[in-house]
């Protein structure tokens, strides 16, 4: 089974929210300007916030996207790959997650954005952008659920979270991982590290 | 692991896949640096893949100019456009008409290639933006699988073939120009006429000539619906016209024809294709649409042209194979028709009703619009509204050149819970065809030639007009707007009531955004009239110069009088007085908010404006033949190594066979394709009258050909198949050569 090339994850923020989806916009712009994200070359914003369940505002890589998505009808900072990452699944795995994370920890300390952006754990989206490799069908879940245990139990701990494939066959395969408790960005990215 | 083309396998039509396969090879050669940039940047660009902005590897960030330093460094994929940079992609959808599964399908390539977003165009196409080149040859063989191609959809080629969206359904047409748009499209698609451009080639179908239907005024070609009775019967033509665009240079098309019979349809279309080949510019980029033909020849001389072409053409059963068709070419609705029940209808209904439906001729059955916000659906819409459409419309979807979606064949009993199903997915929103239902081509968000925010202006509309809309005068609720980016009218600028397109003003050292203000176009009536330039307003000011112009036409105006009427009776001088204010741009040091535009909180530059694709490159048909015949010398030396010397040799022949073929074809445009033939004319043209021969060589590459053709070998034996290869590279290379010597001697250049 491959398609982990293309991982997307998507960690959602605290509701209500309190900053408007076009504050993002000038917080990406000052990404780039710094070339901010490790290991991206950042190329541009795009403000598709008009757009319902669409990517928000979208910070455009040519590694991977990163977009204050709107896609599932929450908003959440969403990265996912467009060039394939190397390594095993655990690797590929922390990868993702150690990006998407940086983000949000990046985001929530803002001064632009000042404090009113807060991410939470309980519940996350990851998700694989192939749907040749990796379609969205129980056969898959079950054979990729082992890996996934053993790569998330890495990330959050072992036994502090439940795994649900999100089971619309039209869309992507995607699986919500539901955690016992809220880590903050920074604890889970110290532990990564 | 698995791959697409192996996943769908006979899902993808033979010719589509071979198609594919060449253009990936040519990708192949292109990062080898075996193809020509520029032969492969027009190679691309009739696929549909169009560079973006930023895509020569710099962007300015608000305060300096950065390098974009992608992992493929200096490999390029056209002249200043790397290999690695995102790009466009645009699918051409013939009359703007997709199926619910095709709709899926784009759904989902927007989703993994792209930016999750479908864009609708304002010629009926989607785009999609930010797409790697490496991932299109899938991306069109997922296309392809639903029999979509991307073919043709940029390039010096013929664009989209457009029609009314209303088409077959509509009470004013004189008949349903859908079957006709369908076969002209597929006619012309990689029809050997119609490859040797110096630009673009935009047809529409128009069923009437009252409304703004098909817009034929401003297409290269426009036809619209009409019908002659003759002798008891009723014969079906149409009013053909040419020369029309926009683009800086407006121009509105001339008759060619008040009565061109349906028959004479496509054979016209090719002669006037051979024509525009012929006699149209190719230097003179800025001069080469058939617009300037037209005018240069006057329309009399250049209607001569084609009728003379139309006379010498070999005949094309296809001319007329698909009329027994055309009766047949029905859509089927999924439900029943049936009046509106009259029971309460969920609220907003009534506001959507009086903008989004159209009651079609069909008693019972009505066309319903997703209004779409800036042309965009997100993925998760697209496979939706492909639910929605089964349940309620069947295989009835297409899009609209103001950039949204129609449903056709509504049981008008279901548009209640039409609406709400739409509701839930974000696209029940009212408007449509109203001032709040703003056009605007992606100009600076992702176009190298766009000036000035399109996007960003068409938002800022949106909110201020969306939350006043039902305060508005009708008067003013029926007025368009359209945006366009640049002076280029992609935003389709010049029909509009209120047009905009972007401009630059530098105001001590700094650069301003600004949009030049054009008033009164008329889009009915076939995009009748164009609008005039009153004057450029920097950007911030753009909504204040709409609520002025709208509140004094709504103070002003005389009992009925339109827009265009208004304009005209004002007068240009007054209108611009009338906004001379709001024309000034204070200081930078005053208000810095004039320095930026409208979704882009940097610093205005236009620094990262860059050589735009629109135009393409002038690539001749004997250069892409030539291309043609060195990918597949190329294929033959894949065999070689996979030790296939059959057909390692056989290709190494075909490849010969065509490059004869493409000299051929400079004096000889219909030669047959049969081996025979091409042998025996390049005989007689070029190595008898020894054009082809080599200043040392003499006529040695030639006799490869007439060897290999005369004597084929039955099974070639590796040094065979590989001399063969030899021989085919070497043919090619003079033929290069020999092509050259001749272009040399036409520009009287040695």
């Amino acid at each position: 089974m491959g398609g982990w090339q293309k991982l997307g994850l998507k960690i959602f923020l605290e509701e209500p929210l309190r900053a408007e989806a076009q504050e993002f916009i000038p917080v990406f712009h000052s990404w780039i300007q710094n070339q901010a994200v490790d290991g991206h070359l950042l190329i541009d914003v795009h403000d598709y916030s008009h757009v319902h369940r669409g990517p928000g505002i979208l910070l455009v890589a040519h590694e991977g996207n990163f977009s204050l998505d709107q896609g599932d009808g929450r908003t959440g900072l969403l990265y996912y790959r467009k060039q394939d990452l190397d390594g095993t699944r655990e690797h590929c795995i922390r990868e993702v997650f150690r990006h998407t994370l940086l983000a949000c920890s990046r985001l929530e300390s803002d001064p632009v954005l000042g404090g009113r952006v807060r991410f939470h754990t309980r519940e996350m989206l990851l998700l694989a952008n192939d749907r040749l490799h990796t379609p969205n069908s129980a056969e898959t879940f079950e054979q990729l659920r082992p890996g996934l245990t053993r790569a998330l139990s890495g990330i959050l701990g072992r036994g502090v979270f439940s795994l649900d494939r999100v089971e619309d066959p039209r869309e992507r395969f995607s699986v919500r991982v539901r955690v016992r408790r809220s880590f903050r960005p920074g604890y889970l990215l110290r532990r990564l590290n | 692991m698995m791959t697409w083309k192996e996943h769908l396998g006979t899902e993808i039509p033979d010719e589509l896949g071979r198609e594919i396969d060449i253009f990936e090879m040519q990708m192949e050669l292109r990062r080898q640096g075996k193809l020509d940039e520029k032969i492969f940047a027009e190679t691309r660009l009739r696929r549909g893949i169009y560079g973006q902005r930023y895509d020569n590897g710099s962007r300015h960030d608000g305060v300096r100019s950065q390098q974009l330093s992608y992992p493929s460094g200096d490999v390029i994929k056209g002249p200043e456009t790397l290999w690695d940079a995102p790009g466009m992609m645009r699918i051409k959808i013939p009359y703007g008409g997709v199926n619910p599964r095709q709709l899926e399908t784009l759904g989902e390539i927007a989703e993994e290639y792209s930016d999750g977003v479908l864009h609708v165009t304002t010629r009926q196409d989607y785009q999609l933006h930010f797409v790697h080149i490496d991932d299109t040859p899938n991306l069109m063989r997922r296309l392809a699988s639903v029999g979509i191609t991307t073919r043709e959809a940029c390039g010096n080629s013929v664009r989209n073939v457009t029609a009314c969206p209303l088409a077959g359904v509509c009470h004013t047409e004189a008949f349903d120009v859908s079957p006709y748009a369908k076969a002209c499209s597929a006619f012309l698609l990689g029809h050997p006429d119609a490859q040797d451009f110096g630009r673009k080639f935009k047809i529409s179908f128009s069923g009437c000539r009252e409304e703004a239907c098909g817009l034929a005024s401003m297409h290269d070609m426009g036809a619209i619906a009409v019908v002659r009775r003759e002798g008891g019967r009723i014969r079906r033509g149409f009013e053909l016209y040419v020369g029309g665009g926009l683009g800086a240079v407006p121009h509105q098309a001339k008759l060619f024809d008040p009565f061109l019979p349906e028959e004479e349809l496509l054979p016209t279309a090719q002669a006037i294709s051979r024509v525009f080949a012929r006699l149209g510019e190719k230097k003179n980029r800025a001069r080469a649409r058939v617009k300037f033909l037209v005018a240069k020849l006057g329309i009399d001389e250049f209607r001569k042209e084609v009728l003379k072409e139309r006379e010498i053409m070999p005949p094309d059963e296809r001319w007329t194979a698909y009329l027994p068709q055309v009766p047949e070419f029905q859509e089927t609705a999924v439900r029943p028709p049936a009046a509106l029940n009259g029971h309460q209808p969920p609220p907003g209904f009534e506001h959507w009703v009086r903008t989004n439906v159209y009651r079609q001729r069909q008693a019972g059955y009505a066309v319903a619009t997703a209004t779409l916000p800036l042309g965009d659906l997100s993925s998760w819409q697209a496979r939706e509204l492909a639910v929605i459409a089964r349940r309620f419309s069947g295989e009835n979807i297409r899009t609209t050149v103001e950039q949204n979606m129609v449903l056709r064949w509504i049981s008008e009993a279901d548009l209640p819970k039409l609406y709400g199903e739409l509701e839930k997915i974000g696209l029940g929103a009212h408007g449509a065809g109203t001032i709040v239902d703003v056009t605007a081509c992606p100009g600076t968000d992702t176009c190298k030639l766009g000036i000035a925010s399109s996007r960003g202006l068409a938002a800022e509309f949106r909110r201020r007009l969306g939350a006043k809309f039902f305060h508005l005068d009708d008067s003013i609720k029926n007025l368009r707007i359209k945006i366009s980016g640049c002076f280029n009218s992609c935003g389709q600028h010049h029909v509009a009531d209120i047009g905009f397109y972007g401009t630059s003003r530098t105001i001590k050292g700094h650069k301003v955004p600004h949009f030049q203000v054009v008033l009164g176009g008329q889009w009915t009536e076939n995009a009748a009239s164009y609008g005039l330039a009153m004057g450029s307003a920097p950007a911030r000011n753009v909504p204040e110069v709409l609520e002025r112009i709208t509140g004094r036409y709504l103070e002003y105006r005389s009992n009925g009088e339109s827009f265009q009427e208004f304009v005209r009776s004002v007068g240009k001088k007054e209108l611009r007085a009338m906004l001379q204010d709001l024309l000034q741009v204070p200081a930078y040091e005053v208000d810095s908010s004039f320095y930026s535009d409208w979704g882009d909180p940097r610093e205005f530059s236009m620094g990262d404006l860059g050589t735009g694709e629109c135009a393409g490159e002038v690539v001749t048909l004997t250069q892409f033949n030539l291309a043609s015949a060195e990918q597949l010398v190329f294929e033959a030396q894949i065999r070689l190594d996979d030790r296939d010397f059959a057909g390692a040799d056989s290709l190494s022949y075909r490849a010969m066979v065509e490059a004869a073929r493409a000299l051929v074809k400079t004096e000889f445009l219909d030669v047959p394709g049969a081996p025979d033939t091409v042998v025996s004319e390049f005989r007689r043209r070029f190595y008898d009258t020894e054009l082809f021969y080599d200043k040392y060589a003499g006529g040695k590459f030639a006799n490869y050909l007439f060897r290999r053709h005369k004597s084929p070998s039955q099974s070639p034996t590796r040094d065979a198949a590989h001399q063969s290869v030899e021989e085919s590279q070497l043919f090619i290379e003079a033929a290069h050569a020999c092509y050259e010597r001749m272009a040399r001697e036409i520009s009287g250049v040695h």
